[in-house]
């Protein structure tokens, strides 16, 4: 089989995400305090979960992988735990909630919540291992906050995407 | 998406055990070689620079808007401060020589007083398992690992890691972060322990018996040889003594709002005083 051609449309595309994943890190990390660090979802895991539903084709794990090892970095956390986190996210979505894809966002929000709550618990299990680490309440409230802020995202994103589409396609 | 290494031939499972088996290797190579953070933090500076760009271009436009008024009411309340605070200052230079006079007449050599830069929070994360800042000095500047640094207020944390532009710091809340400390006026030595709540500290393995008491202020101790002795870290909120617990549960209030640092001053402190005879 031939490898799919890199033309103009896929360089944008790709420039698109990049610098997608920079903005939702930069928001991840933006240093405004407390508040906003308890109430603030986690918008990489929210963009990747975005990606991996909008998109037609299946997203390739190890890319998947790369984007959380280098939250890991950014985050200055247990290397590797949002990198496991979000290929076994990302597989889940996959294999058993398939279908979520077909459905409107306001359905998908729940699905979106399963998802985001996997993700946090195996982060939380990760770091577990590594070193010491406490539960707090404070970590369900970005899943849930998360999801909740699901059909606006997706409505943004969407718009976003159909504002920058090339005409002829 | 092309597929990068793994073609897709392969069943999803197996590339994802693949993977998983790989980060399994990689969270334990990380954990045993704490110098590969300094490198992790250098090269996240771009989403650094990133934050900082913002938080500049925020600063300004709030600058911008900020009215006449305001300013002018600001301004009158900082003069305001500045009074009250002059007599503050006078007792304090006053209260220094005194102290100088003191040590000299007990022999030990006062400690130097230290040099501090100002730097600015680009980054923070304040996960239960992670309390921690990122400020825009790093080895460029001289910041090293485990620098005190400070904020209004007295102690904020220590450096972590260092990257060549920025540097990673560990606050008082951190669930490793432990400092020694002493109550005003005493000299019992005691550790003040983080455990992932910005605004609560505890004092571990204190007898239900203790003399320490609810509004004891905590100053550095200076042991350990990190931080110099004399720096505000917290005050006592509470004392618990619960029937079956065989310590009593000691909460302590940082002296510094580490929920909204954006500014820190890195501190170099002095060369350690010698020894006194005794």
């Amino acid at each position: 089989m031939e490898r799919p051609a890199i033309t103009a449309d896929r360089a944008m595309m790709i420039i698109a995400l990049v610098f997608g994943f920079f903005i939702a890190l930069s928001a991840e990390t933006v240093p405004l305090g407390a508040l906003y660090a308890l109430l603030h979802p986690d918008f990489v895991t929210l963009l990747l979960l975005y990606w991996a539903i909008s998109n037609n084709s299946e997203l390739s794990f190890t890319i998947v992988w790369l984007i959380g090892l280098f939250q890991d970095i950014a985050l200055g956390d247990v290397l590797g735990a949002q990198a496991i986190a979000s290929i076994i996210m990302i597989y889940l979505l996959y294999s058993g909630l398939g279908r979520v894809r077909s459905l409107p966002p306001w359905e998908q929000l729940f699905f979106v919540f399963l998802l985001l709550l996997a993700h946090r618990l195996i982060v939380w299990l990760w770091q577990a291992w590594a070193g010491a680490i406490t539960w707090h309440f404070s970590l369900l409230l970005g899943p849930l906050l998360g999801a909740l802020l699901w059909p606006l995202f997706t409505f943004a994103l969407d718009h976003l995407r159909h504002t920058l589409r090339p005409q002829h396609v | 998406m092309p597929a990068l290494f793994f073609p897709h031939r392969y069943p999803p499972l197996l590339r994802v055990a693949v993977l998983s088996l790989l980060t399994v290797f990689l969270t334990v190579f990380s954990e045993r070689h704490p110098g590969l953070r300094n490198v992790g933090l250098t090269m996240a500076y771009p989403v650094q620079w990133a934050n900082l760009q913002g938080a500049n271009a925020w600063q300004q436009a709030a600058r911008f808007l900020q009215s006449r008024a305001a300013l002018a009411s600001e301004n009158a309340r900082l003069r305001a401060e500045l009074a009250q605070a002059q007599p503050d200052l006078l007792q304090a230079k006053i209260l220094r020589v005194e102290n100088r006079q003191l040590l000299a007449l007990l022999d030990s050599i006062p400690q130097p007083p230290g040099k501090v830069a100002v730097a600015q929070v680009i980054a923070q994360n304040f996960s239960p398992s992670n309390q921690s800042i990122t400020v825009d000095m790093g080895a460029r500047n001289g910041v090293f690992v485990g620098q005190p640094v400070l904020a209004a207020g007295g102690v904020a944390g220590q450096v972590v890691s260092v990257s060549p532009m920025s540097s990673q710091v560990a606050l008082l809340s951190d669930l490793g972060s432990s400092i020694p400390v002493q109550p005003v006026g005493s000299d019992l030595p005691l550790l003040v322990d983080g455990e992932g709540n910005l605004h609560q500290l505890i004092i571990p393995f204190q007898a239900r018996d203790t003399a320490l008491k609810r509004g004891d202020r905590l100053v550095t101790s200076g042991l350990g040889g990190r931080y110099p002795p004399g720096l505000m870290v917290g005050t006592i909120t509470a004392i618990v003594r619960n029937g079956d617990q065989p310590f009593a549960q000691i909460a302590v209030q940082p002296a510094v709002r580490l929920g909204r640092l954006s500014t820190v001053l890195m501190l170099w402190s002095g060369p350690p005083s010698r020894p006194t005879a005794p």
